[in-house]
């Protein structure tokens, strides 16, 4: 059987388990006594093990494998949990998690072995107590059988035909054994055709298989419920045979006993079964009563087979879907959206705009607005995804750096693009870093300065409008904004002369530029002077902005700015001389009539003067080459615009109104164009491009 | 080019005029062929570079090869197109041309390569010479037309 079309779900899945296996083993190490927590690593590992051997993934399976046993060790309270056991613990899932890598490359697990750590591992094993030697395999579906046992002996059920009968009486007269055996798949399982097939793999090695019902052909295309039964020709003994079946991961039961060859299905039980396999497709959850559990097995067959249905976990009900196909759906919408603006503007020139027409045509601007909407937050995933991996490498970060602290997280919850929360772990991990590396005194000078010895990092995440805000702050020592100037002008980045001008502003601004790096040590953690300036570029291509907020002493904050949608924005359309210009609504403060004369001039630059704020301007057509065709006595019209907490006003001939737009991107060929972030096209067909407000800052 | 040599199989090319000269340009290059219409100047950019237009949604640069290859500045008139070229991964784009004539079909034998050496500035722009009963096409190397310098 061909498992690669099984890949993408193994990856997936291992993603998951991998990042479980480190949350809850960040517990254990809080809390070594919770059981609860032991019995979520011991059966996250275990279905790894299972995964990666379904997938033939042999290094992974040996590694998880070991990794099982030192846990069921700890389960059954041989092994007490140990610093330097979760230390080896965390090293394996690094090293799991470089499988995970090289088979998301490659479909190819690599070639490391990871010998030193399965020797760890087995030296964790023997150090504790003689445990009882016992596989842990076989441990481990034991506790699950308990929960619920469903299987009772199906096979028993399996009419045998004449031909079936005489190779089973023939095995027999040869001294071989002939066994019955139901094999209960657990619930949870996605790939039960799989499983089914390890199954059969895993008997057929001393054995053979003489009839499974459902038919092999079904069981493949993974037309069956929960179960399936078997009758078996083996020379091992019905232990083993039974082991090697419930070896295999997600198997929740198997039960089995000696056949008579000569037995005969009992009819009215037959029928049932006969029944039952007609109609596999009519197992979904809804049809089964909700009570079907209840009922008492024997007297109705038919409610034990749809039991497992019934008893599907409702939060199941989800599809994975291709983030292309995602891709595909946005860019329809998008069209929808330019040909709604098409119909607006064509309605609106050929002047036949009745009432039903415009009635009609809100009504279709509302739809695609809700479309629209809909489609965003079917892309929306939780950054949760992201940061959950961050409490982990605090905790290493601590142990490297020796210094003490804790990270504090919240707003996991809030929901970004999934474009953007893939591209946003790296920034957030270096800001992290950052803190931890340059931000935090060491505990001694934190006990100098009066503080708890262990320093804080928080990330906060929420959404603020149209914006979702990532937060990264520390209680350390905030930025030296002399010593970053001293080192900028060490480097040749700044004159002394410009540093003495400088604010406290632009002074943190420097740590920006690449190649700066104000730590006097360079570790391996941070301070190889990329880093900011890496973060500040990938947040600016995401659309977004990072701010900073420091006080010497008392510690700073890297505040993320980050737009809710990348691919359809609300815009505000200009005119400057004879062409169109589209500014995002979400960098626009105000609009103001300034008189020409209000304009000032401070060091040679224009500004005005608007509430108490000293905003200098910035005349578009001069920086787009257009002539201005309107006269300079006239009033200016003036777009405010932000970017963190600088202001500017651009000056534009007319304004056009607001309009939603799609964002095209120009390609590379027009790529040197900085100003321009990207283009739309306008319900007319002309192409309108799009003004870069924070480049133009 | 090879491959021509070897199987002395025919190529198509579609023959374009810039000024009095004939131009061919590979068939297989070709995306489209679209009307003159309104190009949305982009500021800032090499001056070859005369803006983008939006071709059914999408966003297409438009470049003048006339301009690219040190030729008069382009005279919009009615017979003036945009050929819309896809090359490799760089996406589409699309240059104007004075006229768009006909689709020619070259054997092998009536292409004559440009040998490297004999290249002058203006030469560097095509690969080789078709020669049919229209009279002498100058066929494009459109990686050096329209790659070069990006």
């Amino acid at each position: 059987m061909d498992v690669s079309q099984y890949l993408e779900i193994f990856l997936d899945e291992t993603d998951e388990h991998l990042q479980n296996l480190n949350t809850q083993i960040l517990l254990l190490e809080q809390e070594p006594d919770n059981m609860d927590t032991i019995n979520e690593i011991f059966r996250a590992a275990h279905s790894l093990k299972g995964m990666a051997g379904t997938m033939g993934y042999k290094r992974m399976q040996t590694l998880t494998h070991d990794m099982e046993n030192v846990f069921s060790e700890v389960r059954n309270g041989n092994i007490k949990v140990k610093a330097e056991m979760i230390d080896v613990l965390f090293q394996c899932l690094d090293a799991l998690d470089e499988y995970n890598a090289n088979i998301r490359e490659s479909a190819d697990e690599g070639t490391n072995d990871n010998e030193p750590l399965i020797k760890q591992l087995n030296d964790i094993m023997n150090d504790g107590k003689e445990g009882k030697e016992e596989a842990a395999p076989e441990a481990a579906p034991a506790p699950e059988q308990q929960a619920a046992s469903t299987g009772g002996k199906k096979w028993l059920e399996i009419k045998l035909g004449d031909s079936e009968r005489t190779v089973l009486k023939e095995a027999v007269k040869q001294g071989k054994n002939v066994y019955g055996l139901t094999v209960v798949i657990q619930e949870t399982c996605i790939l039960k055709a799989a499983r089914a097939f390890l199954v059969f793999k895993a008997i057929e090695e001393d054995g053979e298989i003489i009839v499974s019902d459902p038919p092999t052909q079904e069981i493949e295309d993974e037309k069956f419920g929960f179960d399936f039964s078997l009758i078996v020709i083996s020379g091992s003994s019905l232990e083993q045979v039974i082991a090697a079946a419930s070896n295999i991961s997600e198997i929740q039961e198997v039960t089995g006993d000696v056949l008579d060859p000569d037995h005969e299905a009992p009819e009215a039980v037959q029928d049932v079964t006969e029944k039952a396999a007609e109609e596999p497709a009519e197992e979904p959850a809804a049809m089964a009563p909700v009570s079907a559990p209840a009922a008492p097995p024997s007297t109705n067959k038919k409610a034990e087979e749809k039991k497992p249905a019934a008893n599907k976990p409702v939060v199941n009900r989800t599809v994975r879907v291709d983030i292309e196909k995602l891709d595909t759906l946005m860019n329809l919408v998008s069209e929808l959206i330019i040909a709604k603006n098409s119909l607006v503007s064509a309605s609106a020139v050929s002047g036949t705009s009745s009432t039903a027409v415009n009635e009609q045509i809100e009504y279709l601007e509302s739809v695609t607005t809700s479309l629209h909407e809909s489609v965003m937050k079917v892309r929306m995933v939780p950054i949760e995804s992201t940061v959950s991996k961050f409490p982990r490498m605090v905790r290493d970060l601590q142990k490297k750096l020796g210094k003490k602290m804790e990270l504090y997280m919240t707003g996991e919850e809030t929901e970004l693009d999934r474009t953007v929360v893939d591209e946003i772990g790296d920034p957030l991990m270096h800001l992290l870093r950052n803190s931890a590396d340059h931000g935090l005194e060491s505990a001694e000078v934190r006990k100098e300065r009066g503080k708890p010895e262990v320093g804080s990092i928080f990330l906060d995440a929420y959404q603020d409008g149209n914006n979702v805000v990532i937060e990264v702050r520390d209680d350390g020592n905030g930025i030296d904004t002399q010593a970053v100037r001293n080192k900028a002008i060490e480097r040749g980045v700044i004159t002394p002369e410009q540093a003495e001008n400088m604010s406290e502003k632009d002074s943190i601004e420097l740590l920006f530029n690449a190649g700066f790096s104000t730590a006097k040590v360079v570790s391996d953690v941070s301070g190889r002077g990329v880093g900011l300036d890496v973060v500040k570029s990938k947040i600016e291509a995401l659309s977004g902005e990072v701010e900073v907020k420091s006080k010497l002493g008392e510690g700073s904050s890297w505040i993320i700015r980050l737009p809710l949608t990348l691919a359809i924005i609300q815009a505000l359309m200009v005119d400057i001389g004879n062409e169109k210009y589209a500014i995002s609504l979400g960098a626009i403060q105000t609009i103001e009539d300034i008189p020409p004369q209000d304009v000032k001039l401070v060091q040679a630059k224009e500004v005005i003067q608007l509430r108490d704020l000293v905003i200098p301007l910035i005349r578009l057509n001069e920086i787009l080459d257009i002539e201005s065709k309107k006269n300079p006595e006239e009033n200016m019209v003036v777009v405010i615009v932000k970017k963190g907490d600088k202001l500017a006003g651009l000056v534009v001939d007319e304004l056009i109104g607001q309009q939603e737009i799609v964002i095209k991107p120009l390609g590379k060929y027009v790529s040197k164009c900085k100003v321009i972030s990207g283009a739309t096209v306008l319900g007319d067909g002309e192409v309108a491009l799009i003004l870069d407000a924070n480049t133009l800052i | 080019m090879e491959e021509l040599k070897a199987t002395g199989e025919h190529k198509q090319f579609i023959v374009i005029k810039l000024g009095e000269e004939q131009y061919g340009i590979d068939i297989k290059y070709i995306e489209n062929i679209v009307r003159m219409q309104h190009i949305t100047r982009v500021p800032k950019v090499d001056s070859y570079l005369r803006g983008v237009i939006n071709l059914r949604g999408e966003v297409i640069p438009v470049m003048s090869i006339r301009i690219k290859m040190g030729l008069e500045p382009d005279q919009e008139t009615k017979s003036s197109r945009i050929i819309i070229l896809k090359l490799g991964m760089n996406g589409l784009i699309g240059i104007i041309v004075d006229e768009v004539k006909e689709v020619v079909t070259l054997e092998s034998d009536q292409i004559e390569k440009i040998a490297y050496d004999s290249k002058d500035d203006k030469d560097s722009f095509l690969w080789g010479v078709g020669k049919c009963a229209g009279g002498l096409i100058s066929l494009l190397d459109l990686n050096s037309v329209v790659l070069e310098n990006l």
